[in-house]
């Protein structure tokens, strides 16, 4: 009796999750290395009493657009982006992680650190460290880090074979949750870039206007089914007396 | 509602975007400047379903799990160390940097302060210092009789004392280099100050191996282009719009729940 009652508010549940997810692309607007999310919506059956089946909605994975953001010129040697696939390898404390947001800069020791702090790591997964007095610093296409006194090592870049299956973390960084780092044998590291966000402002747009639509759609069916319930009531009620 | 906060953590990070892009076109004619720009992070996931979780009986396995991401935050505001153009001055006492390399003046609190601005003038004891009266280090004090003042490339000071041929020099410019220039704290006035993430000064001559050299009667224009500086300044306002469309959207929503019943 109750069922379209919970239909749309296994609807409206899922509605506002994807809210969540929109308004989280949108924030990330400019945040270097994001990908943008969408939820992936199932139907969900359940057998009722009667054995009718009913349909409900079930939000049961957030899918992340795995393209290219596009590449910003920032003009800082350190800032670097990679073309195609891969991602740089992070060290931080809880281990290592993984991250497609190149902003890195030297410490005070010289290692190449995230915002964060945490170090880069080279193909050896050793800290590269820059060597104080080093004037220049150059990052050839395929991630080899050399500078006016020599070659320093190679920066670590490495796919999975199931990328969806990262865990995101804060901070743009990806936790491989055991998943083997497989390393790209052809990378093409862009020295002075940084990948943008690959959210698009108008698709988020319209799925947000999308949103805010059925929500209201599921809410009037709501409405109206207890309407129904209560002019039955009364009907019911009428014929009695 | 979690997209209310989220969308209010974008348009915080819109917020910083914009004054530091209105700090940049502010600074668009301002001697020696160097743009800024500020760079953001996703914030903290939230699970709402374990990937690798089972999804039904039979033991299927849900491949990716529901993150619900909780917005962005900004990560760091940098500046970005290209060279900017040169402006023809032909005051003797105004120097540029072609290439890598701050000049060194000695602050009240005597600290060395580090500036691209090499608009200098003369103190009353015919030292070099900057419109501050903040003297160039290492210093170079111009004879009061010198008739005219030549500063080479390698930052050779020379002058020429009426009644005399050849000319003498007088003094010596030095900068100083950094690693990570993009570490070194902005102070104001056109100054800079060492710090840990910058690392140590190696100081030179102009003109030696990976330093600038000196250009005299020029001063080096801000790098502000101010053509992508209004693209940047559109974009954010956009983003922050679009966040504040986030934030009316939910409000709507919210209100179809009050309207149910």
């Amino acid at each position: 009796m109750e069922n379209s009652g919970y239909i749309a508010l296994s609807r409206q549940m899922v509605l506002r999750r994807q809210m969540d997810v929109v308004a989280n692309n949108l924030a990330n607007l400019t945040t270097p290395g994001f990908k943008g999310e969408s939820m992936l919506f199932v139907e969900h059956l359940a057998r009722t009493e009667p054995g009718e089946k009913i349909s409900l909605v079930r939000d049961i994975a957030t899918i992340r657009d795995l393209k290219a953001g596009p590449m910003i010129e920032t003009g800082s040697p350190f800032d670097l982006a990679i073309r195609g696939e891969g991602y740089f390898a992070i060290e931080t404390p809880d281990g290592t992680r993984y991250t497609r947001a190149g902003g890195f800069t030297p410490d005070a020791e010289g290692q190449m650190v995230s915002a964060q702090g945490f170090a880069l790591l080279d193909d050896g997964g050793a800290a590269i460290t820059i060597p104080v007095d080093a004037l220049s610093v150059v990052v050839a296409r395929d991630g080899t880090i050399s500078t006016d006194q020599g070659e320093l090592g190679r920066v670590q870049v490495v796919r999975f074979e199931n990328q969806q299956a990262l865990k995101r973390q804060a901070n743009s960084l990806y936790d491989a949750e055991g998943q083997a780092a497989l390393p790209v044998e052809e990378p093409d590291v862009q020295q002075g870039k940084l990948e943008n966000s690959n959210v698009a402002g108008v698709v988020e747009m319209t799925r947000l206007v999308a949103t805010v639509r059925s929500y209201e759609m599921a809410a009037k069916l709501a409405k109206d089914e207890h309407e129904r319930q209560r002019r039955a009531i009364d009907a019911l009620a009428a014929n009695r007396s | 509602m979690k997209s209310l906060d989220i969308a209010a953590t974008g348009m915080l990070a819109q917020q910083l975007n914009v004054e530091v892009i209105s700090n940049n076109i502010a600074n668009m004619n301002t001697t020696g400047f160097k743009r800024r720009r500020a760079e953001f992070q996703d914030l903290l996931y939230q699970n709402q379903l374990r990937g690798g979780s089972a999804s039904s009986d039979a033991g299927t396995i849900v491949p990716a799990g529901v993150q619900l991401g909780l917005g962005v935050q900004p990560a760091a505001v940098y500046r970005i160390a290209e060279q900017g153009s040169m402006n023809i001055t032909d005051n003797p006492f105004d120097l540029a940097i072609s290439g890598k390399g701050y000049f060194q003046v000695e602050l009240p609190s005597g600290e060395t302060g580090y500036t691209r601005a090499g608009a200098f003038q003369l103190s009353a004891d015919g030292d070099l210092v900057t419109p501050d009266g903040l003297i160039v280090q290492p210093g170079i004090t111009i004879p009061n009789n010198a008739s005219t003042v030549t500063i080479n490339a390698s930052g050779q000071v020379f002058v020429t004392i009426a009644g005399q041929v050849a000319p003498q020099q007088v003094g010596q410019i030095e900068l100083a280099t950094f690693l990570n220039q993009a570490g070194l704290e902005p102070i104001g006035d056109n100054l800079l100050l060492e710090t840990p993430a910058s690392g140590t000064a190696t100081v030179d001559t102009p003109a030696s191996t990976g330093f600038g050299s000196i250009e005299q009667g020029a001063l080096e224009a801000s790098n502000v282009n101010v053509v992508s500086e209004i693209t940047n300044l559109i974009t954010a306002q956009r983003a922050y719009e679009m966040n504040s469309k986030v934030i009316q959207a939910s409000d709507e929503m919210m209100s179809s729940v009050t309207q149910l019943r």
